[in-house]
């Protein structure tokens, strides 16, 4: 096992110590009894991250912050991924009318940046849900892999063990199920990997300008954007939450190219 | 005797963009009768692994089937058959062994899983019946220790075992017609003798035909009832394997026979066939094999020689060796 592997395994630990066992450690994510006292103050003993300026402990909301923001990466990266299988497997195994349009269902999806797709969405829907913020940004992530999927498809359809499956006489869709999908799964497991990354960020960057996980619902986005107004007299506020999306983000990357290195030896 | 599977002007054909077709199969008609080994024999591009797909109807998408093209398989023609037809023949009534056993088999899938899905492709068969099937079935082609091997990945076999895998697959339809394309070419020599020894005994258990595709004559030799000689998309030579042994007709067949290697007389010279098989898109006129030919009078350059008799049951398309030419 390399370095970097070993270095991504432990950050994942620790993230994902954050965000179970954090919260049950750490108490309410909510302002404290006396806000005069205890707001602003720096990391000690007692509030190990500080406090924020309405007397949170941000140690809390970090960890709070954490089951947020990894349930709506997972969730979204969940989503992308069986919509993206699901359409690139048709689109791949598919030839005429159905292949053609999903192909070019695809390289719209794949047109269209997702940030502003995302904003549409938003704006549209209105204050989302957790839920709702994960499936956003879930159906907005499928092309990338549906392209992975179909090139994948594409290969293996010529594949002679599918031809043999064919000449068994088994249906194009249990072709497509049996023969064809497990052979896309490794690609689809990296790029599923590294796209828990990208939605950490996303989910990040829509809080941090107000249109994720509406406040005071915790979000390590949510809480830099608190964090600007008072960021001269405690820079903890941002330092903190900042470091959390790098770590959470490395770890996610740097299993990813791990995997990478294992399923696909040969690519690069 | 009547034929288990009659193909009558198979003609391939491959519809190109700003260019005449390229036709790799011509006008090739066979038959083969129940329980028969036929040998299909030819050079690398010379049609016959396309001859052997376009049977069960699994060339490439973009092939197209001559519009009198007939391959009857008892009552039905597969070369207009509908795709649930083609479906239900396929694995049930012609099934295939492919050249490559190590690709040939689903690397993600355990053997046994593998013939087990043959299994219940066809037939309502439950999971623990299914997996007694596919033990039954390695050991019927020779697989030792058969209840360990059939949880094994396709990586874990050798090359041996993995085509006996593939032929357990697909004897697992029980099909009238195997159809087996260069079954041995990946496999060590002593293997190869061993799998084609195995494909004899099960035809003979069976009385299942089997179509043996391959560019080794010295395979066909001893096995095969009938020899099917392919030159440039076309069968240039069609005869018992006695009688192709005895007297090959065709000049490119005698060529063919000149370029293996013997031991009686090691001291001789090999005499290979000058020259390559030509691509398609270059086929010459008249005889496609006058250009290599050491015998082509005038008429072999511009006209096409058709199969005709030269003795029972022995064909040749050859102006030179049916006496038609000076």
């Amino acid at each position: 096992m390399r370095g970097y592997t070993r270095l991504g395994l432990g950050l994942l630990v620790a993230m994902a110590l954050l965000a179970v066992v954090g919260p049950w450690i750490a108490g309410s994510p909510y302002s404290q009894p006396n806000l005069l006292r205890d707001a602003l103050l720096p990391p000690s003993g007692a509030h190990w991250f500080g406090t924020d300026q309405f007397a949170r402990d941000v140690f809390a909301r970090l960890a709070w912050g954490a089951r947020n923001s990894l349930a709506v990466a997972t969730i979204a990266v969940a989503v992308a991924t069986t919509v993206g299988a699901i359409v690139g497997l048709a689109a791949g195994g598919r030839d005429g009318i159905l292949g053609g349009m999903l192909r070019r269902l695809i390289d719209v999806g794949l047109a269209l940046p997702r940030i502003i797709v995302l904003l549409v969405l938003i704006a549209a829907i209105g204050r989302l849900s957790t839920l709702q913020l994960a499936l956003v940004i879930g159906l907005t992530g499928w092309p990338g892999i549906a392209r992975l999927v179909r090139g994948e498809t594409l290969r293996l359809r010529n594949a002679p063990y599918v031809i043999a499956a064919r000449a068994l006489g088994a249906r194009p869709a249990r072709v497509l199920w049996h023969d064809i999908f497990p052979g896309t799964l490794a690609p689809v497991l990296v790029a599923a990997t590294l796209g828990i990354a990208d939605a950490i960020l996303l989910e990040a960057g829509l809080s941090f300008i107000g249109l994720g996980l509406p406040l005071p619902e915790p979000s390590w986005g949510g809480m830099m954007l608190e964090a600007r107004e008072v960021l001269g007299r405690a820079p903890w506020l941002l330092f903190f939450p900042a470091a959390a999306l790098v770590t959470a983000t490395s770890a996610a990357t740097l299993l990813g190219d791990a995997l990478r290195r294992t399923l696909q030896p040969d690519s690069r | 005797m009547t034929a288990l599977l009659e193909v009558q002007n198979l003609r391939i054909s491959f519809p190109r963009r700003d260019a005449t077709p390229l036709i790799p199969v011509d006008d090739v008609s066979f038959q083969i009768a129940a329980g028969e080994l036929v040998a299909l024999v030819g050079e690398s591009g010379c049609g016959k692994t396309l001859t052997g797909l376009a049977m069960p109807r699994l060339l490439p998408a973009n092939a197209r089937l001559g519009t009198d093209t007939v391959i009857r398989l008892g009552e039905t023609d597969l070369a207009h058959a509908s795709d649930s037809t083609l479906r239900s023949i396929r694995g049930r009534r012609i099934a295939m062994v492919f050249q490559d056993p190590m690709s040939s088999l689903n690397p993600v899938m355990r053997v046994g899983a593998q013939i087990a899905e043959a299994v219940t492709a066809h037939a309502r068969v439950g999971r623990a019946d299914a997996r007694a099937r596919a033990i039954a079935l390695l050991t019927e082609v020779g697989i030792a220790d058969p209840a360990t091997r059939v949880d094994a990945y396709p990586h874990q076999l050798s090359g041996g075992m993995r085509q006996r895998v593939m032929l357990a697959i697909a004897l697992a339809g029980e099909p009238e017609l195997l159809i087996a394309d260069e079954p041995t070419t990946a496999l060590d020599v002593t293997v190869q003798a061993q799998m084609l020894e195995l494909l004899d005994a099960l035809r003979q258990k069976r009385g299942m035909a089997v179509l043996l595709i391959t560019h080794d004559l010295g395979i066909v030799a001893g096995r095969a009832d009938r020899v099917l000689v392919m030159y440039a998309g076309r069968v240039v030579e069609s005869a018992t394997t006695a009688a192709l042994f005895a007297a090959p007709a065709h000049p490119y067949t005698q060529g063919l026979f000149a370029s293996i290697p013997r031991l009686e007389n090691s001291a001789s010279r090999l005499t290979p066939i000058p020259g390559t098989v030509p691509p398609p898109d270059q086929w010459p006129s008249g005889c496609r094999f006058h250009p290599r030919c050491s015998v082509a009078v005038s008429r072999c350059r511009t006209e096409r020689p058709p199969l005709e008799p030269i003795g029972a049951g022995h064909d040749v398309a050859c102006w030179v060796a049916s006496g038609a030419a000076p």
